[in-house]
């Protein structure tokens, strides 16, 4: 996957951040097991990433950040990401909500 | 007298005297705040990331190192390290040491307390839990800082491991061969030291909290198994009682356990099969070790636990398959998932229950969550094409829960057959008789399956309406009270009326002093803990059915559970006086007065 193909899809705000909105479509919401998932997966961008969710922001690369989110089933979670690999970052962090984080 | 005592829950019986070796402690001295000039703080900053460095490679080692078999240690161990590396800790704590210009341990002190503040704000009571996880990283870190940590265990002669808790990481850390008990401040009866504990074959205490107030490294103690007791610095009497006990006790094991590959038979020609209760498959040693001639009772929930993930179906076929093919032609009765009460799966936390031991539990836990149950289905279903396997479900509280979860069974294997996966569609299916309802309606049910198995510890508890972790009734739990010996007796009859076998699993299975009644009412089957086969086997091949059927008739016959327990006592005293030294029973708790 390249660059500018995630980059089509991916919203800029007013401070110039990617931005997605994502669901929380697992049936656990954000548990340790997806908050690891998404930890994992952001660390691997060099770009700053929050999730922002019911007025608060977090980092996503902090599983222990991500996890006081307490994101239920059903909520929504907008991705943000500034830096070089921003768009990529939001691409891949969003597939992961998209595969409701494996779960069945 | 000994300078302390200290009391806890047995999770291993037997007798140990040797020295007190604390692997890890609470943390409880204040954390000193020391300003660092701002020359320094490049040193603190290094300092502080080299003790995170130190943790994670110690428990990198300690990944490792973890054998296959105990992957759910590898999960819990995973999930640690990535707590260590999180910037919320390990950042966090290195912007105070800048920001704020403080010494590391201060600075991590403040890292952890924000993390508590925000998780402690949190609803959701799983998540809200993982703060634990944050502390167990957070003192194993403050430890490497304050120096005071034991980078070797210099385990010299005969020692016995305390610690404030035992984690899967510190025992896969121990060199086994030189310890001779257990003893921990934290943890309950299921917790991981009492496996590891009865694997070993030493004894182990767990919940003894005044352990580290009392004991310090270097100390004499004796661990009293049967007592539940923790003695510290013993003098010269106790310490000749406990030898002189250990000894007795190492003589009477040998002997149980020269009979132990033996038929549970009776004198006159009874035969019970007795089958093992276990958790882990690494039990499966102990169970063909000790006699047992199966396992009864196969408690699936460990692969749940732990971890914060489900597992898949092919993780568990797999491991199902392996304990199926490690047993056969042995039976292996598998018990679907018992979650609820006081176990939790982590994905699903825990529920905000009133009264969990009636909520949301077990098979009604399973038919909430459909996909969860299927997937174990399949599994255990997968495992029956590799050995002798059937299966349970229990909780069972009528005839519609039964259908509706053999409906579910029925579903897993079409789904399997259509994916051409091999099982054997013949496989037993039992339930489990633990509610009094169950008991009422046992006659139908035992048209719907093939087997019962009378959980014992439920039975009681639901029967008499007694929590029996609560002190403040846990006198009441009474094994043989009249109207749980009807009941159990109800079940086996209805059972062999209806031409299925029964079963009994529980503690009572592992009491001397209730088995030979169970004989009386002939029951099929027992399954008990491994450990506790060989005795049990030795009190069955040394009994005989007549007489159990006579103990039987006067036990009925007894109006009150005081005169049960002092009828049973004295007969069973008679019997086997000297077996009994080393049992604690379950009929020790009770007046015998009444």
């Amino acid at each position: 996957m390249t660059e500018t193909c995630a980059r089509t899809d991916c919203e800029a705000n007013a401070e110039g951040q990617c931005v997605r909105q994502v669901l929380v479509a697992n049936q656990l919401g954000l548990h340790a097991r997806p908050a690891s998932q998404i930890a994992r997966e952001a660390q691997a961008f060099a770009a700053s990433i929050t999730l922002v969710g019911q007025g608060q922001s977090v980092d996503a690369k902090s599983i222990l950040d991500v996890l006081t989110l307490a994101a239920g089933p059903g909520s929504t979670i907008e991705i943000r990401a500034s830096g070089d690999d921003a768009a990529m970052a939001v691409e891949k962090i969003s597939q992961l909500f998209a595969a409701r984080f494996g779960e069945k | 007298m000994a300078k302390a005592i200290v009391r806890g829950i047995s999770v291993s019986t037997g007798f140990a005297i040797g020295k007190a070796v604390f692997v890890n402690r609470r943390h409880h001295a204040e954390v000193p705040r020391q300003s660092i000039a701002p020359a320094l703080m490049d040193g603190e900053e290094a300092r502080l990331r080299q003790a995170f460095a130190a943790v994670e490679t110690e428990l990198e080692a300690a990944r490792d190192r973890i054998p296959a078999e105990l992957s759910e240690h590898r999960h819990i161990l995973e999930s640690h390290l990535m707590i260590l590396k999180d910037p919320k800790l390990c950042g966090a704590a290195a912007r105070f040491v800048r920001e704020v210009g403080v010494n590391a341990e201060w600075a991590l002190e403040k890292a952890v307390a924000e993390l508590e503040k925000a998780f402690g704000q949190l609803d959701d009571m799983y998540i809200r839990e993982r703060l634990q996880d944050v502390r167990v990283m957070s003192d194993r870190v403050m430890a490497r800082l304050l120096g005071t940590v034991r980078t070797e265990l210099a385990v010299e002669g005969r020692v016995i491991i305390m610690a404030h808790d035992l984690t899967p990481a510190d025992t896969v850390m121990l060199e086994v061969g030189k310890i001779m008990g257990f003893a921990t401040a934290q943890g309950g009866k299921t917790s991981h030291t009492g496996i590891m504990a009865r694997t070993l074959g030493i004894p182990a205490l767990v919940g003894a909290g005044e352990l580290e107030e009392a004991v310090n490294d270097g100390d004499l103690v004796i661990i009293d198994g049967v007592g539940g007791r923790v003695l510290v610095d013993p003098d010269e009497d106790e310490l000749a009682e406990f030898n002189e006990l250990a000894d007795q006790f190492e003589d009477y094991q040998r002997r149980i356990y020269r009979g132990c590959q033996l038929p549970a038979e009776t004198i006159d020609g009874y035969r019970v099969q007795v089958l093992a209760n276990i958790e882990l498959i690494e039990e499966v040693a102990a169970v063909l070790d000790n006699g047992g001639e199966g396992i009864g009772l196969y408690r699936t929930e460990y692969s749940y636990l732990n971890r914060t993930d489900l597992p898949g179906e092919d993780e568990l076929a797999d491991k199902y398959s392996d304990l199926a093919a490690i047993m056969s032609p042995r039976k292996v009765i598998f018990r679907t998932l018992d979650l609820g009460a006081d176990k939790f799966i982590a994905s699903f936390g825990a529920l905000d229950e009133a009264n969990p031991a009636m909520g949301l539990r077990a098979i009604r836990f399973c038919m909430q969550h459909p996909e969860l149950f299927k997937t174990q289905l399949k599994a255990i279903a997968r495992a029956s094409a590799f050995g002798n396997v059937s299966l349970m479900f229990p909780m069972i509280s009528g005839l519609r829960e039964v259908r509706r979860a053999k409906a579910k069974l029925r579903e897993a294997q079409e789904e399997l057959r259509a994916e051409g996966k091999r099982f054997n569609p013949d496989m037993p299916v039992g339930i489990m008789i633990e509610l009094p309802a169950a008991v009422m309606m046992a006659s139908m049910l035992a048209e719907e399956v093939d087997f019962f198995s009378i959980g014992t510890n439920d039975l009681i508890q639901y029967s008499l309406g007694i929590d029996r972790t609560n002190a403040h009734v846990s006198y009441l739990y009474q094994p043989l009270h009249p109207a749980v010996l009807r009941s159990i007796k109800h079940v086996v009859d209805a059972a062999h009326q209806a031409g299925i076998e029964a079963s009994l699993c529980g503690e009572v299975a592992s009491d001397p002093f209730c088995v030979p009644i169970l004989m009386g009412m002939q029951i099929d089957c027992i399954s008990l803990s491994p450990q506790a086969i060989p005795g049990i086997k030795r009190i069955i091949r040394q009994a005989r059915m007549s007489e159990c059927k006579l103990l039987l008739r006067d036990v009925l016959a007894c109006r009150t559970v005081g005169k049960i327990n002092r009828l049973v006592r004295d007969t069973i005293f008679h019997k086997y006086p000297e077996e009994l030294n080393f049992f604690a029973s379950l009929l020790d708790n009770d007046d015998l007065g009444g």
